[in-house]
Formats: C-alpha cells, sequence, structure tokens
C-alpha cells in the first residue's frame, strides 16, 4: 500500500504544482474558451451544425479530442521537460528525495500526476461536447465513442510524450534542446511524418484514421490498436527508462528489477504493436506490387465473356463460402485453351468443377487458370463451378493506389476517415465487384494500359443464406426459396454488388421504376425532415429521371434504382479505365451511413435557415415549396451534376463525383470495344456521360487556372495518347486526356456526318445495342453503312501520333443582314492552322440580350474575376462545348487540314452577344476562346449571307517586319533566379516548389520563382501565358533578348496582361481591340490576375511598379511601369537607338506592390 | 543508535577528492560536523542521507550499510539540505502534507493534524497558507526543520542550517535543535559557525579540507586550547604589532587604545592575561596552530 501511497501522493503534488504553473492555467483557460465556443459553432441548435458533423455522433468527441489532442500534445512537451528541470534547479525537492520512496514510486507518481491533469481537460472539454451532443436535435449519443477516443487518442498521445520528454532531459540534460527535439517531432509529425510509412510515426494521430462509423462501429480496430499501443507501450517504456536514468539512489532492489523487465516488457510489446502497424502498410504495399505484378503476366491472354452466373453465398462471420456457377462465351478470334479468371486473393478456391469433374487449376495469386483440356472455339460457350471461402483483401482492389492518406484524402472536415472497399463482419457485409468477390474474367488493372477495361454484361442469380438472419441486399429480383434470399438480376449487369446488414427499406414505384431505399433503424432522417413531400415525391422523381433521361438522351436501362446506406468508411478510388466509381453500381448506388459526407444533407438545418433568411427578407414560401428546394438541390449536387474537387500539393484535382447517375446511361448499359484501341469504351464514357450543370464553370474556370481541357492538352504536347498511357500516368491525367479525345473523336464524326444527323443516329444506335459488346470495328461499318465515311483510319493518328494543330481566328465580324425578309445576323472569321497536323473546332454562340448589362470582357474573365473585370454577371453558363450525347449547343464543327485557313461564315437567327470557340485538341491554351462581339455592322440589304466555309489559297500572314516580339514562352526569353533548399529540407528531402507547370495567379501567397500563369489576357501565339512572382528586392530576374537586323530609333513596349482591354486570341502583331468596360464593372485586382483598369474605384492591388532595364547603344536605362495603372495591351517604355544585334530587356521582382508579371516585350522600328 | 563511518572517501569526477579516508563514529544526540567552506561537510552530509554514493568506505547505521538499506534510512531519516529556498508552487502546510505523506503519514486527518502542530512547533501556523516561496528567509528555514521532523524521524541530517539567518531567527532554530536533541534521535548538524555547535552537540568532528581533523566531544575541542588563549590590553601601536604576530579573535576599542582576545602558542608580550577558552577559540587554535603544527611534524 505504501507503493500506491507513494504514488497517488506524487502525483497529487504534482499535478497541484502543474495546475497552478501559469503555462498550463493559460492553456486549460483557452482551450475551455475556444471549445465551448467551438462545440457551440459546430454541434449546438444555435451553431453551424455542418451535416458532415453532426450526421454520425461519434464525430463530436473525435473533432474536440483531435484538436485538443494538439495543443496538448506541445503544452505536455513543456511541462514534463520542465518536471526533472525543476527537480534539479529547486533544492527543495532534495528533502522529498531523502524519503522512503522508490525512483519508480515517484517517476510514477509524476508521470500520473501530469497525465491525470490533462485527462481531466480532456474529460471537461468532453463534457462541453457531450452537452451539446445531447441539446443537438439532429444528433443521438454515442457515448461509448467519448470513453474510446479518449484512450485511443489522448492517452498514447500524452504518455509517449510524457516518455519522451523524460527520458530525453535524463539523457541530455538539456531543456532547449529538448524542446526542440520535441517541436521539431511533433511538428513533423504534423507536416511530414502523418501520413508515411501507414501513419507508424504519427504519434499524436493527427492524420491516422480513427474515424467511428455508427453501421460498423472502427472498421479497423486491430490496425488502430496496434498503432495506438505502439506509442502506448513505447511511452511506458521510456517513461520507465526514465526510472533507470534518474538521478537518485534507487532504494528498491525489487523496483529496479521490476523496471527493468516492465521497460523490456514495453518495449518488446511496443516493437510488437509497431511491426504490427508496420505490416499493415508492407502487407498492403507487397499485394498491391504483387497484383499488379501478376496482372502484367496475364494482360495480354485473352479471356472469356461471362454471360451468367449464378452463386451461392453463406455468410459465416467475419467469412463467407460461396460457390459460383458461371457460364461464359470466347468472343475472341482466336480459341481458349485456359480459362483465366480473376478473385480475390484472400478468397481460397476449394475446387473448380465442370459437369461434376473436377477440374486441373493453378492459383497464381488473385488468378485462377483452368486447364478444361480442350480448345474452347470462337464463338462457342462453356461452363464451371468454383467453391472458394474465405475474406477479402481489400489492398487487392486498387492496386494502382497506395494508401498514402495525404495524397488520396477522404475527410470528413478535418478528421481522415479509413477507406474501405468491403466489408465482412459478423454484423455487416459489403461486396462489390471491384473486389472481385465472385470469379471474374478481367483484369482489375492493366499495368501496360491503365485505361483498359473488361465489361461483361452477365445475368446474375445470387443465392444468401446468412446464419444470423440479417437481411441481403442485392440487384435484381427478390426471392425466397428454402430459406434463402434468392436474387435474380432483370437484366444483364455489369457486375453485382451484395451487403447483408440490419437493413430496412422503403420502396416508391414511379414511371415503371421500382426505387427502394436501403438503410439502418434511425437513419431515415430525412422522412421527417422532408415530411412535406409524402405526396410530391412520386412527381419529383419522376421529373428528375426524365430530366436525367433527356440529358442523356437514353432511357434508364434498369427496373430498379436503389439507394444502399454503407458505412461511412466505404470508399473508392477513381479508376483510369472509366469514369464510374464503385459508389455507382448497376441499379444501385451506395450511400455513406447518413448521407454524412453529402453536401446538402442536413434538411432541417438548411430548412430553419432557409426558412429564417426568408422571413427577414419579407419573402413568401411555403415549408412544402423550401421542402421541395432542398430535395432537388441534394439530388442535384449529388446524383446529377456538381464537381469534385481535391486539393493534393495545393493543385486542385477534379475527380469523378462518386455517386453521379451518370454510369446508368452508358457504363452500365453500352460497352465498345476494341483490341487494338483498348482505351476506346473510356473515350466514349468520358465523353458520353459529361455533364455541367448550367451556371456551374469548372473548378479551373473559377480560379483562373487551367481547365481540364488545357492541361490534357499540355500533357499531349509532346506525347500521342499511347505514349502516355504506357508512361502509366496518374488517375487524374487520364481523366483529363480521356476527355479530350473523346470530345475530338466526337466532334470528329460530328463534323463528318453532321451534328443533328450523327445526335440521332447514334441515340438509336447505342439502344439498340443496351447490354452488348460492340466492336469499334463494327461501328465503323454502321457508321460508313450510314455516312458514307469511315472513321477507324482516324483513330490511327488519334491513338498513335504526336502532334497538334493551332489555331487562330482573326477578322471576326458581324453584321446584320435580311434573309427573306428577316433580320438575321452574319457571323464570318478567318481561321487558320498554322501547324502540320489537321484539326477541328468548334463554334457556338452566346445570343438573346442577357449580355446587356455585362461588360466585353471575355466570358470565362466573368467566372475568374472576383470584384473585378467585365462587371455583372448577367445571364451566364459555360457552354458544354460539345461534350455529351446532344451536344446542341454546337453552332458549327470546322475541320482545317494542316497548314490551311478557311474563311467561316455563320448565319444566325438571334444576335450574338459573343462567340466561343473550343479548339478541343489543339497547342491553343486556353483551349476555350471567347470573341465578344463588340460591334455589330449594319452592311444594307445587298448584303449576301455567307454559311460555310471558304479555303483561302494561303495562311494569312500579320508578321510586322518592323518589329520583334518575345513572348514568355519564346526562346529568348531567360530566367535568372538562384533557388537555394534548406539542409532541413534536404535532409527530409522536400523540393522547393517550382515550375514544372502552369497554374493560377495567387496574389495572397505568390511563388519565390517565376511562375507560369495562363489567362486569356496575357500575350501569345497559342498558349496565352506569363510569368509572375513575388515581389522583392530584385534578386530574381527575366530577360527578354531578340535579334534586330537594322539599325535605328526603336519604340521599347512591354505588354500588360489586362482582361478588360484584351480580345482573348491575338495573332502576332495583331492584338484585337479590347472589350468595352463593364457598365456595372468595379476595378479591384482579383485574385486571377490584374483586374480591369478602368471605372470604379481603385483599390491598391498587388501589381504596382513594375521595373524595366531597357539595354540600348548608350548603356541602358531603367523605366518605371506603373502597371496598375497602364493600359491593358503594349505600353510604351520610350524610344531608344540600338544597333543590329541582339537586344535586351530586363525585369526584375524588385516593386512595392506584391507580385511582378513578366509577359512580352517588342522592339518596333521608329518611321 | 550507533552510526559509524569507515574509510569513506568522495573523489568527484573533476578529480576534487572531497572526503578522505574519514572513520567516525557517534550516537544519539547532537553531533556537530565543523568545518571551514569547502571542507567536505555537505558531501558528508549527503552521502549519509543517501543522495550521494561513497567513491569507498561504507557507512553503517546500528551496524547497517546505508547503501545497502536505503530504505530502511530513509524512513528514518529528515533532512534538512543546505538551501532550502526555493519551492514549487504549494502552500506552507501543502509542502509539509507532502513531505508527511511520503514520510508515511497515510491517514490524511492525522497527518493534518501533524501538520498543524509543527507548524506551531516553528511558529508558522499563521502563515499555514502562505505560498512556501514568498516566506521569509527564516521562515523557510522553520519549514525546513519542520518537514525534517514530519513523521518523526529517527536521524535529522540539517546541513548549514543557520547560515543566513538572524541572530534571533539563529537562536531560535539553536533553541528547536536543542529541544530535539533531548529525544531518542540522533540530529547531524553540519555548519561552519563555530557558534552553532557551542554546548548543544554531545559530539563533533571537525573536517579541513576533507579530511577529519578532530572528532570528540566539543569540551575536548576546548581543552585542547586552554593555556593559548590570551586577552591583552594594548596601545594602537601595539595592536598594529600583534595583529601582525598572532590571531587575534575579538578586538574591543577601550579608552587606551584595543583590549583584544588572541590565540597563541607562546605566551605574548603585552601583559597577557590567560582566560579559559571557548569552543570557537579552540577551533581558531586546532585549525590554526595545532592542525598547522601536526602538518609540519
Amino acid at each position: 500500500m505504501t507503493f500506491l501511497n507513494n504514488i497517488r501522493t506524487v502525483a497529487r503534488y504534482e499535478a497541484k504544482t502543474l495546475r497552478r504553473s501559469w503555462f498550463f492555467k493559460l492553456f486549460s483557460i483557452s482551450a475551455l474558451v475556444i471549445f465551448t465556443f467551438l462545440n457551440i459553432g459546430l454541434f449546438s441548435p444555435i451553431g453551424d451544425e455542418s451535416w458532415n458533423m453532426v450526421s454520425i455522433p461519434s464525430s463530436v468527441p473525435l473533432i474536440n479530442l483531435f484538436l485538443l489532442n494538439i495543443g496538448q500534445a506541445i503544452v505536455v512537451i513543456f511541462l514534463a521537460a520542465d518536471f526533472l528541470k525543476r527537480d534539479k534547479k529547486v533544492d527543495t525537492n532534495e528533502v522529498l528525495y531523502t524519503r522512503s520512496m522508490s525512483n519508480f514510486e515517484y517517476i510514477i507518481g509524476k508521470t500520473w500526476g501530469i497525465l491525470r491533469l490533462f485527462l481531466g481537460l480532456d474529460l471537461i472539454i468532453l463534457s462541453i461536447g457531450l452537452l451539446m451532443n445531447i441539446i443537438s436535435r439532429s444528433m443521438s449519443v454515442d457515448i461509448m465513442s467519448y470513453l474510446y477516443y479518449l484512450l485511443i487518442i489522448c492517452v498514447p498521445t500524452i504518455v509517449f510524450s510524457l516518455g519522451l520528454a523524460f527520458m530525453l532531459m535524463s539523457a541530455i540534460k538539456n531543456q532547449p534542446v529538448t524542446f526542440l527535439i520535441l517541436l521539431g517531432f511533433a511538428a513533423l509529425d504534423m507536416f511530414w511524418l502523418y501520413y508515411r510509412f501507414g501513419s507508424i510515426f504519427d504519434y499524436m494521430a493527427f492524420g491516422f484514421p480513427v474515424f467511428k462509423s455508427g453501421i460498423v462501429g472502427f472498421d479497423n480496430p486491430g490496425q488502430i490498436l496496434n498503432q495506438r499501443l505502439f506509442y502506448l507501450f513505447l511511452g511506458l517504456a521510456l517513461v520507465i527508462s526514465t526510472v533507470l536514468l534518474f538521478k537518485r539512489l534507487p532504494q528498491s532492489r525489487v523496483h529496479t528489477t521490476l523496471s527493468w523487465i516492465f521497460m523490456v516488457l514495453f518495449l518488446a510489446g511496443a516493437g510488437l504493436c509497431g511491426f504490427n502497424t508496420w505490416s499493415y502498410y508492407q502487407k498492403s504495399i507487397n499485394v498491391k506490387k504483387l497484383t499488379i505484378e501478376t496482372n502484367r503476366k496475364f494482360e495480354n491472354s485473352n479471356v472469356a465473356s461471362i454471360t451468367d452466373a449464378t452463386i451461392d453465398f453463406i455468410h459465416k462471420g467475419d467469412s463467407f463460402e460461396a460457390t459460383a456457377f458461371l457460364k461464359f462465351v470466347n468472343d475472341n478470334n482466336e480459341g481458349l485453351e485456359r480459362y483465366i479468371f480473376s478473385l480475390n486473393p484472400s478468397l481460397s478456391v476449394s475446387g473448380v468443377t465442370l459437369n461434376g469433374k473436377q477440374l486441373q487449376y493453378n492459383r497464381i495469386n488473385h488468378i485462377i487458370e483452368i486447364v478444361p483440356g480442350k480448345m474452347l472455339e470462337p464463338g462457342k460457350s462453356d461452363s464451371l463451378t468454383v467453391s472458394y471461402s474465405g475474406s477479402i483483401n481489400e489492398s487487392f482492389c486498387y492496386p494502382n493506389y497506395d494508401d498514402n492518406i495525404k495524397d488520396n484524402r477522404y475527410r470528413i472536415e478535418m478528421v481522415n476517415v479509413h477507406k474501405r472497399q468491403a466489408f465482412v463482419t459478423p454484423g455487416y457485409v459489403l461486396l462489390t465487384p471491384e473486389s472481385n468477390w465472385y470469379p471474374v474474367t478481367g483484369l482489375n488493372y492493366y499495368p501496360s494500359n491503365p485505361a483498359r477495361i473488361k465489361v461483361d454484361f452477365s445475368n446474375y442469380t445470387l443465392r444468401v443464406k446468412d446464419e444470423k438472419g440479417l437481411t441481403p441486399v442485392s440487384q435484381g429480383k427478390l426471392g425466397k426459396e428454402n430459406g434463402d434470399y434468392v436474387f435474380r438480376s432483370e437484366s444483364p449487369l455489369t457486375g453485382l454488388t451484395l451487403s447483408i446488414g440490419n437493413y430496412k427499406s422503403d420502396t416508391l414505384k414511379v414511371d415503371s421504376i421500382k426505387y427502394i431505399t436501403f438503410y439502418f433503424p434511425g437513419h431515415d432522417y430525412y422522412k421527417k425532415d422532408l415530411s412535406e413531400l409524402r405526396d410530391t415525391l412520386p412527381l419529383l422523381v419522376s421529373g428528375i429521371m426524365r430530366e436525367l433521361e433527356s440529358t442523356f438522351s437514353t432511357k434508364y436501362p434498369f427496373k430498379t434504382l436503389s439507394f444502399l446506406e454503407v458505412p461511412v468508411q466505404f470508399y473508392s478510388y477513381p479508376r483510369m479505365c472509366t469514369q464510374t466509381r464503385a459508389e455507382l453500381q448497376p441499379s444501385m448506388v451506395l450511400l455513406p451511413e447518413k448521407l454524412s459526407t453529402l453536401r446538402n444533407a442536413g434538411f432541417h438545418k438548411q430548412f430553419t435557415r432557409q426558412k429564417k433568411r426568408m422571413t427577414r427578407n419579407n419573402q413568401v414560401i411555403t415549408d412544402k415549396e423550401l421542402q421541395v428546394r432542398l430535395f432537388n438541390t441534394f439530388i442535384r449536387n449529388t446524383f446529377i451534376s456538381g464537381e469534385n474537387f481535391r486539393f493534393i500539393n495545393g493543385v486542385a484535382i477534379n475527380e469523378p463525383i462518386r455517386y453521379r447517375l451518370g454510369p446508368s446511361f452508358y457504363f452500365f448499359k453500352n460497352n465498345f470495344y476494341s483490341s487494338e484501341y483498348p482505351v476506346i469504351n473510356a473515350v466514349f464514357e468520358s465523353h458520353l456521360q459529361k455533364v455541367t450543370a448550367p451556371g456551374q464553370g469548372s473548378f479551373a474556370g473559377m480560379d483562373g487556372g487551367l481547365t481540364d481541357n488545357d492541361k490534357a492538352n499540355l500533357i499531349l504536347k509532346n506525347l500521342s495518347f499511347r505514349d502516355l498511357l504506357a508512361k502509366n500516368p496518374g488517375s487524374d491525367t487520364v481523366r483529363q486526356v480521356l476527355s479530350v479525345k473523346g470530345d475530338y473523336l466526337f466532334n470528329l464524326l460530328r463534323a463528318r456526318a453532321g451534328i443533328d444527323e450523327f445526335s440521332a443516329w447514334f441515340k438509336k444506335y447505342i439502344d439498340d445495342n443496351k447490354f452488348r459488346h460492340v466492336s469499334i470495328e463494327k461501328m465503323n461499318s454502321d457508321v460508313r453503312e450510314k455516312f458514307g465515311f469511315e472513321f477507324y483510319p482516324y483513330l490511327n493518328d488519334w491513338f498513335n501520333k504526336t502532334g497538334q494543330p493551332g489555331f487562330s481566328i482573326t477578322n471576326f465580324r458581324v453584321s446584320q443582314i435580311v434573309v427573306d425578309n428577316r433580320t438575321r445576323y452574319q457571323v464570318t472569321f478567318v481561321a487558320s492552322n498554322k501547324e502540320v497536323v489537321a484539326g477541328i473546332f468548334n463554334v457556338s454562340f452566346r445570343t438573346g440580350g442577357g449580355r446587356g448589362q455585362t461588360g466585353g470582357g471575355p466570358q470565362i474573365m466573368d467566372v475568374v474575376m472576383s470584384g473585378g473585370g467585365p462587371g455583372g454577371r448577367g445571364n451566364f453558363s459555360i457552354s458544354m462545348q460539345g461534350r455529351g450525347m446532344e451536344a446542341s449547343d454546337i453552332s458549327k464543327i470546322v475541320f482545317l487540314g494542316a497548314r490551311e485557313a478557311k474563311k467561316i461564315g455563320i448565319v444566325l437567327d438571334d444576335q450574338p452577344r459573343e462567340m466561343m470557340i473550343n479548339t478541343i485538341f489543339a497547342r491553343n491554351i486556353p483551349g476555350q476562346i471567347t470573341q465578344p462581339v463588340n460591334e455589330l455592322e449594319k452592311p444594307g440589304d445587298q448584303a449576301k449571307p455567307f454559311a460555310g466555309e471558304e479555303v483561302l489559297p494561303s495562311i494569312p500572314s500579320y508578321d510586322n517586319p518592323s518589329e520583334v516580339i518575345v513572348d514568355n514562352e519564346d526562346t529568348g526569353f531567360k530566367i535568372s533566379q538562384q533557388q537555394s533548399v534548406s539542409p532541413l529540407k534536404k535532409l527530409l528531402g522536400i523540393k522547393n516548389r517550382n515550375a514544372t507547370s502552369y497554374q493560377e495567379i495567387n496574389t495572397y501567397w505568390a511563388p519565390e520563382y517565376w511562375q507560369p500563369v495562363i489567362q486569356a489576357s496575357y500575350f501569345g501565339s497559342y498558349i496565352l501565358s506569363s510569368v509572375y512572382t513575388r515581389a522583392g528586392t530584385g534578386e530574381r530576374l527575366v530577360t527578354w533578348k531578340g535579334v534586330i537586323k537594322k539599325p535605328g530609333y526603336y519604340d521599347v513596349y512591354c505588354y500588360v496582361g489586362k482582361s478588360l482591354e484584351r480580345m482573348t486570341v491575338r495573332g502576332r502583331g495583331m492584338g484585337g481591340p479590347g472589350g468595352p468596360p463593364g457598365e456595372g464593372g468595379r476595378e479591384a485586382d482579383g485574385p486571377g490576375g490584374p483586374g480591369g483598369s478602368t471605372g470604379g474605384q481603385q483599390e491598391k492591388g498587388p501589381y504596382q511598379d513594375m521595373h524595366y532595364k531597357i539595354y540600348h547603344d548608350q548603356g541602358f536605362d531603367e523605366i518605371t511601369l506603373d502597371y496598375q495603372n497602364a493600359e491593358g495591351g503594349w505600353n510604351n517604355l520610350g524610344r531608344y537607338y540600338l544597333s543590329p544585334d541582339t537586344v535586351k530587356v530586363e525585369l526584375t521582382n524588385l516593386s512595392a506592390g506584391k507580385i511582378v508579371i513578366a509577359d512580352a516585350v517588342k522592339w518596333v522600328k521608329a518611321e | 543508535m550507533k552510526i559509524e563511518i569507515q574509510g569513506l572517501n568522495k573523489i568527484y569526477p573533476n578529480g576534487n577528492h572531497a572526503l578522505k579516508d574519514i572513520n567516525l563514529e557517534f550516537g544519539t544526540g547532537m553531533f556537530g560536523l565543523l568545518g571551514p567552506n569547502g571542507a567536505g561537510k555537505s558531501s558528508l552530509m549527503r552521502i549519509l542521507v543517501t543522495l550521494m554514493k561513497p567513491t569507498s568506505g561504507i557507512v553503517l547505521i546500528d551496524g547497517k550499510d546505508i547503501q545497502k538499506h536505503r530504505k530502511e534510512l530513509r524512513e528514518m531519516l529528515g533532512y534538512l539540505p543546505q538551501d532550502f529556498r526555493f519551492f514549487t508552487s504549494l502552500r506552507t502546510w501543502e509542502f509539509l502534507d507532502y513531505s508527511g505523506s511520503l514520510a508515511g503519514l497515510k491517514n490524511r486527518k492525522e497527518r493534518l493534524s501533524e501538520v498543524d502542530r509543527l507548524l506551531d512547533q516553528v511558529g508558522l501556523l499563521e502563515v499555514r497558507d502562505r505560498q512556501a516561496n514568498k516566506l521569509s528567509g527564516g521562515m523557510k528555514r522553520r519549514l525546513g526543520i519542520a518537514q525534517a521532523l514530519i513523521g518523526n524521524p529517527r536521524i535529522i541530517v540539517v546541513d548549514e542550517p543557520t547560515t543566513g539567518l538572524d541572530p534571533d531567527e539563529r537562536i531560535r532554530f539553536r533553541n528547536i535543535l536543542s529541544q530535539l536533541s533531548q529525544n531518542d534521535v540522533t540530529i547531524i548538524l553540519s555548519t561552519h559557525i563555530v557558534g552553532d555547535i557551542s554546548s548543544t552537540c554531545q559530539g563533533m568532528a571537525l573536517l579541513n579540507k576533507g579530511e577529519l581533523v578532530f572528532s570528540g566531544s566539543p569540551e575536548n575541542l576546548v581543552k585542547q586550547a586552554e593555556g593559548h588563549v590570551f586577552k591583552l590590553t594594548l596601545t594602537p601601536y601595539e595592536y598594529e604589532k600583534v595583529k601582525e604576530q598572532y590571531d587575534v579573535i575579538s578586538t574591543i576599542p577601550i579608552d587606551t587604545g584595543w583590549e583584544v582576545q588572541i590565540v597563541s602558542e607562546e605566551v605574548p608580550v603585552y601583559n597577557p592575561v590567560s582566560i579559559i577558552p571557548n569552543i570557537e577559540h579552540a577551533y581558531v587554535y586546532y585549525m590554526e596552530h595545532k592542525l598547522h603544527a601536526d602538518m609540519i611534524d
């Protein structure tokens, strides 16, 4: 008892001492204030109650302790390191050291004292959260999660921090150095280590996913337990090592021996848990590697296509047993000597039989290679039965993704959620086709061509037996036979999903489609929140489905659409071979529990908030109307449109939306394949499933950066499609390139067949070939038959050839003419392609009066310039530019041969406000060119309409021989700068960010290097770019060097890219006239670039003085340009006498503003 | 209780030989450890209270080696270190309560009662709730003795307890120790102030430069100085001469010049009057003459 008394005594007084320290007082009071407000703000009814925070009740303790833990992990370092220092400094402690207690008792007492103090604070903060949790209408209380998170997050962090601090202080006996090491480690964890090596170094659980689902609880308890015990044990071992290192003569040999024993035991425990944590990570890497290597061996093997599959499934706790009877056909041109199937590697095959006879088979990782004994001839069918059992290895599912939580982030607010691809637990099962839970013929990843995919349309029969009596959910018609659940698919499916759980369901039948929601008890909160919709729901659903069918120009192909609630951890990675995420399955959407990650799913809060706002604004809306609005917004944003941007290293990546229904209208219904161009299905899918809702511009458009098309065109500048795929690029790159290539291919077809004609034919064509494979050769012959041309020959260049066309649009004129006594609008322009590769572009118009109140700047800049630029937003929409099945917005598609120029004429019924050209696949960056109609000519009644194309004898030249222009994209433009890498960065392998690609301008955090940026207002022949950097003292320099041939006086100009004054497309030497300033436009420098310079009040923007150094025969002159007040376009810097030779202008980053920007310089011979 | 120190040596890592073959034995009562600064008193004390290990030699308490029986020693020990000034943020009573709890007073009620009793004994009850750090120097010393006394220790080690105290506090402190020594406890008092030893110590040892130069009773020490302490009445001129020739212990100005006390091996001129030495005289005689003479021998 003396043992415990001593520990308790030391703990009590250590806690008392710390509690009275100003540092802890400051921290605890700050924490109490901050967390009270935080909880009120986030979780209370008067706060935000953001749905993704309140939908899953474990979020409350998690968010609280996650944030608090960061703070206390830092504070504990100071307090713990201070304790030994204090003992050393305060002599009075010697009187305690002469008391009868062992060093073990003393150190453990100290540790417990600090620990209990922090745990006390944690409990107080948790109580505040619990109070909000209880009073919140939107949340239930998960009381156990409060305890779990305290043990999982806080205890190991504090114990480890204490142990490390104690040990370091005992070993190095230097408080500042100890602080430095510990704070450095904490910072490293938060900024660098938290995601590395499976989060093994994440002692704070800063990034380590510990999210608790309301359905399955902690989905990764083993992983959590090992990672956290690793730090708990390590912390305890370090604490005990302090006992042994403690500078006081030990008094108890028993305790000293015990200390050694415990230290060794804890170290062993830490080693074991650390090894297990590492193993989770390493095993996953190994499985992924092995999967890829195995796939590489089999990717060129011919495989059959499964036409029918009957699967008997028995759920047995953490595993299952299954028997799959598979019927398949050889649809290759060659016979099959071996049947190759793929099955999840954790499932062990117990037998393969054909008509009751065992077949010989090899299991090579996930591949089942079966030798049937006879060749299966092309077009012939065969069948066999595979018996297997086990569970699912999820690392197999997306082998090309590592589990790096930084790059592949899945978060609810600030906390990471563990990503799961399948669940097989006693209480819950979720198996999607991506896990290969039944044998399939295709591979889940083709290493040599990641965009390739094997799609089978199969008829499935699934018989499910669950020993616990849970409810299975799958596709198809449900029946019960001999106590088993039997699902029979009503149409061929590309894959089968099975979920087993304590599901409840509701069904709504509208227009012959059954909409079924499968949810867990108590998770149907939306019924109450949208109670007014009961009567109108069928109407709303019908309207939405009709809209979808109209958008995709095809009928919804299934008889049911199920909405299945799955644990929040279920996550699919974007794939390169398809835009379809695993959250969407044929006739089924897998939605996160309580719709927790979905925007707009907090109906009650939105309702209350909007109602209040409307009442405040004297707007009258009935409850029903408001609920209809909320419902529609939710459905549209979740299932129809919207965008899914993720930031990786500061770069926005646009990923396919997880729940979008688009794939139901193509991917699950049609399949085009080609052995020569295996990417073809992904290309078709990318083009045909694309939906951008009116009013929603692309993110890139919003921030002035590159659009996906632009990015793809930059990637393809020096690479063929084939070469690019062989490089195994990232999924985002593949998606961008597929999109551009798809657009190009379909616009080519439309250009040859006629826009309307092709659309009508293709719509019927894909409906006629529903649930069938169609070879691209077959489609080619069908196109030839219908339209008299073949597109297949184009595919060679399209896939294999490098090179892009480059378009210049000049002489754009719009005139009002009269045709057949009707006022029409004649649009003419000259389009030229100086490159050696032919290409196409399409033209669309913004017509009507919507633009009336806006300024005349480029359309895309309407979105770019927040608070600046062209003025009001007007009737704005971004053109689809020929995406999707209809492409109804395209007025004309123009084909331009290599080194060809055409005069184009288009006659419109309505007055155009803007002409928009999409260069699709070309060197033009940005690829969307907008020509505002600034002047409407009225040539009189005699003007003849001209609709069509006229090939010009030569490409018009606008080069002016008396001027020399050097753009930042030219070879005469040089960047000189010194970039130093700090030793710490070197040590950690952190590279300085540098200008490897075009990015958008960031006026708040300009880079310390010259960063290329794209904007329609910049100068360029094809790439409208400039470079910018953070203003400074002149340490960074750019130089323009040109060559002049004749001596004389030259006017030197620099280019100032301002959106208002610029046409968006210029040929060399012929920058078009600027658009008129926006009437309502207010000037301010928005983040996208220098805003308009006219009208409105001026604020002091980031662009100010720019210092040009002009070299001439008499030396050099330094000219300061007031960039903010400079005219958009060419600005004269002065006249200088120059001799024939290289001429030079320099610009440094010296400026009083925030940014210095460098675009183009020209020398013009004075007359 | 019998404390035996046998062949004790302490050599610090920097080579400083702080204790040189110390052999000492004493029992219950107050034992004074006298010596100039740097004599090795604190080193010896720290070894006695198990804060430090000797380089060689042993300390036996009732025949038990304290390095092997630290627990037993610590259970019977009360210690007041030389520098008892800086405290953590504890109140006066809390500091005593902390010490008391570690000294084995597990019952809270009894412990608090003992705390108040001791605070009363050392005259700190009024400042019971004051932050220990905010006590005056004397109060801190008293708090120190109170904490050394809590739990009824059988050995009390006090290192330089009166340093920095004013005369009143010093007397008060000596009285407390004196009262304590009446009980069946061993008090080891280390000091460089000769007056602290005086008559209260039954035994004493004299340390110089790490060596034990004397051990025995204070009376024995005093006895050795008998016949070597003189009182002289001097003119200013004579005084200057005497200062150069003898160790002057005290100087009192008088009308005709100075009345001084000196320690000397031989009988000085200047009309000496032999006086009965006290411990201070004995200490000076011992350190300046006896020890010096022994070293020459």
